[in-house]
């Protein structure tokens, strides 16, 4: 990988906010933040941490990491933002560390006797600012805990910080105000689209696959008692609608019933990138939908952080092992190609197709040979890009600062660095990204580096690959 | 000298052998409390126990990891850790004290090949010496603990070699034994209260994360009304200039 020229450095680290936003709030970070109360930061953050600590089972694992630690520098291999910038703030390892020290000096018996004995004040201002500034500059990918032979997960880290932060108002505004409307709007979902304009874009993808396949792809809308009640990135009904007519098509072969709820119909949820708070009430509106609509499952389109919020996070707040199951839209369609009730064309595609493994998907294991299995069976020229599978390399977007527009040089000249070097180096025409943020940032990637590769959902290709034949349920 | 050498291979010996064998206790009982605490707390009581125990066990015997990041680094680690449980544990002057002690013990080591796993851990030890100092990430991670620790668990090593292969003085070999001793006491009095508590907390991690990982329901909520603002969006408190009367604090922080 080339290192970053003084002139990507100076881009990517560019000042995106005036300085009187930065004075008046006093923190000098690149995203962009609501105003907040600054006085007396260092006790509220205190304070806030100490709430946490008192609720939650967080304490558990800063004391296990901090006792642990031995500080190899394993996962500093491992970052694509640290290999990219080779700044040693960077390193995973010493971001923890940040949190870390504060939870040793103020929630520790020896820290604080040392602490009174050494006159050590404590968490400074000046760290508050530190840590604000790094916990959004990991991508929250998970890799480095992989790499980690302690075990220390410095992504779990990174969430508590930007949890703790966010109780203080510290949270990226593109964040928050696509939460505020999606927990307290009109519209009730992060990008603010009304009903009507969800239906008529529905119509409109249906009208197109009429005249494309000549065959009726309806998108059931409130059905009650409907098996699936299906909830992509809501972006997906803006910029996506290739992905949503695959979706859909998958379903009017396979002839099982789905449906999108206008009750709500959004499967983003930043809480699992800044706040568990946030998380739960977000995964209480899926619940009140689903049981709205009486469903038995609840099925999340091509999205990573969607899809993980929902299936390891739904069953912790939503009724345990009873809580309804989550599937993500790959493996049921995985399923029913398995099962023989859905055709594929082996030779639809014969471009050269990559794939990349959204994180939250592949990184636990969950969703990692379904897609690739589908694309073997309809491409001709299926290549791998290295690493993969459970140790891919993130996007460069991850951890919600892809939602950042003012972050894009950082995140396309760092964050994906790796990323786009591993893209050109497969030569693919077309790269899958079934992940409503990784196709964003990998479009702005390959524009960046004016790679010649268009970034698609796995459902964009597989739709051009169905056949319907008279055997579809329904013909 | 020699009622030194006795007092640290005897009383003291006993008592940091003691400390260490209660100090590992207790933060394993710790780290078990916590995860069954942890495990209460959540609700959904769905934990990959499997893919744990894989884990776990894939760090335990680390044969395919070590070449991911730092293979160098990683591979001398290993070769370290070998050495450093084969010669205290089982070099055939260490099972004879064990044997006068406390009456019972295991098979030894024959000679040569525990001069090899002695000589093997000086090696490797000096490797991740070198490891730390001249790599630039994990010299800007480390702390005085990091570059104490390789060269006091060496200490042991070199001198027993050295007393055992080395024609000595008397009085040198005493002295040499000395380090020895007293090395190695140290060691085992600060293994509790430092990073060498991995010794027997490192098999817990993975299961520490994943339980971790489970949120407790409701928790959010508390936060909120712990800090005053329960019932209000996160936004609205936090654009307060401060908190709105009636709000009460516990008192959380020292």
């Amino acid at each position: 990988m080339q290192p970053l020229t003084e002139e990507e450095r100076k881009r990517a680290f560019a000042a995106t906010r005036k300085p009187e936003a930065i004075r008046k709030q006093r923190l000098p970070v690149r995203y962009h933040v609501e105003d907040f109360e600054v006085a007396d930061r260092p006790r509220r953050f205190l304070e806030a941490f100490a709430a946490i600590l008192k609720h939650t089972n967080y304490r558990l694992a800063l004391d296990h990491y901090m006792r642990v630690t031995a500080k190899c520098s394993r996962c500093s291999v491992k970052c694509q933002v640290y290999v990219a910038t080779g700044d040693t703030n960077d390193i995973p390892c010493h971001r923890s560390e940040l949190l870390l020290s504060v939870y040793r000096r103020h929630f520790t018996v020896s820290g604080v006797l040392r602490g009174r004995i050494l006159g050590d004040p404590g968490l400074t201002d000046e760290r508050i600012q530190e840590m604000a500034d790094s916990f959004y500059n990991c991508t929250a990918c998970r890799r480095c805990h992989f790499e980690c032979p302690m075990g220390i997960d410095h992504a779990l880290i990174t969430h508590l910080g930007r949890y703790i932060l966010s109780e203080i108002g510290i949270v990226p505004r593109a964040l928050a105000v696509s939460v505020r409307e999606q927990l307290t709007g009109a519209t009730g979902n992060t990008s603010a689209v009304p009903v009507a304009a969800l239906k008529d874009g529905l119509e409109f993808l249906s009208e197109e696959m009429q005249e494309d396949k000549g065959i009726d792809i309806p998108f059931p809308i409130d059905q009650d008692g409907a098996e699936y009640l299906f909830l992509p990135a809501v972006s997906d009904f803006l910029m996506e609608g290739e992905t949503l007519m695959g979706n859909a098509a998958v379903f009017r072969a396979t002839g099982d019933k789905w449906t999108i709820g206008t009750g709500y119909f959004d499967g983003i949820n930043y809480g699992l990138f800044y706040s568990d708070h946030i998380l739960e009430q977000v995964l209480q509106k899926i619940r009140a939908e689903a049981e709205r609509l009486q469903v038995s499952k609840i099925l999340i389109g091509e999205c990573g952080h969607a899809s993980r919020s929902a299936k390891f996070f739904y069953p912790t707040f939503c009724g345990g092992k009873e809580a309804l199951p989550v599937v993500n839209i790959m493996e049921y369609t995985h399923r029913a190609w398995k099962e023989g009730r859905l055709k594929l064309k082996p030779d639809a595609i014969s471009e050269t197709v990559t794939y990349h493994d959204p994180c939250n998907l592949a990184r636990s294991g969950w969703v990692v040979e379904q897609p690739r299995e589908l694309l073997k069976a309809f491409c001709t020229n299926y290549v791998e890009m290295t690493p993969n599978r459970q140790d891919n390399i993130c996007c460069g977007g991850g951890g919600g600062t892809v939602s950042m527009d003012e972050l894009r040089p950082y995140r396309t000249l760092v964050g994906g660095r790796m990323k786009a070097d591993q893209i050109r180096a497969t030569g693919a025409k077309y790269c899958v990204a079934p992940c409503a943020n990784c196709k964003k940032q990998l479009r702005e990637l390959v524009e960046e580096h004016a790679i010649d590769c268009q970034i698609v959902g796995l459902h964009d290709l597989l739709y051009k690959a169905i056949i319907f034949d008279s055997s579809v349920p329904g013909e | 000298m020699q009622a030194w050498i006795e007092f640290g291979r005897g009383p003291l010996f006993r008592l940091a052998f003691c400390l260490m064998v209660l100090g590992l206790l207790r933060v394993v009982v710790l780290t078990i409390v916590g995860i069954a605490e942890a495990y209460r707390r959540n609700s959904d009581r769905i934990v990959p126990w499997k893919a744990i125990a894989r884990q776990t066990l894939g760090w335990l015997v680390p044969v395919r990891r070590l070449l991911g990041g730092r293979p160098v680094y990683s591979v001398t680690s290993f070769l370290f850790h070998v050495g450093l449980l084969a010669v205290p544990l089982f070099l055939a002057a260490h099972v004879r004290l064990w044997r006068g002690a406390v009456g019972f013990a295991w098979p030894a080591l024959p000679q040569r090949p525990a001069d090899y796993f002695t000589l093997l851990a000086i090696a490797a030890g000096a490797g991740l010496i070198c490891g730390r100092v001249f790599h630039r990430g994990a010299r800007a991670l480390s702390r005085l603990q990091d570059y104490i620790w390789p060269p006091l668990l060496l200490a042991p090593f070199v001198t027993g070699y050295v007393c055992a292969h080395a024609a000595l003085g008397p009085k040198v070999y005493q002295e040499m034994m000395l380090v020895h001793i007293y090395a190695a006491d140290l060691i085992m009095l600060t293994i509790p209260f430092t990073k060498i508590a991995h010794c027997v907390l490192a098999p817990f991690s993975q299961a520490v994360t994943a339980v971790a990982w489970k949120f407790v329901p409701g928790a959010g909520q508390e936060v909120a009304a712990t800090l005053g603002y329960a019932g209000l969006p996160i936004w609205v408190a936090n654009s307060r200039s401060a908190p709105a009367a009636g709000d009460k604090k516990e008192a959380l922080v020292k």
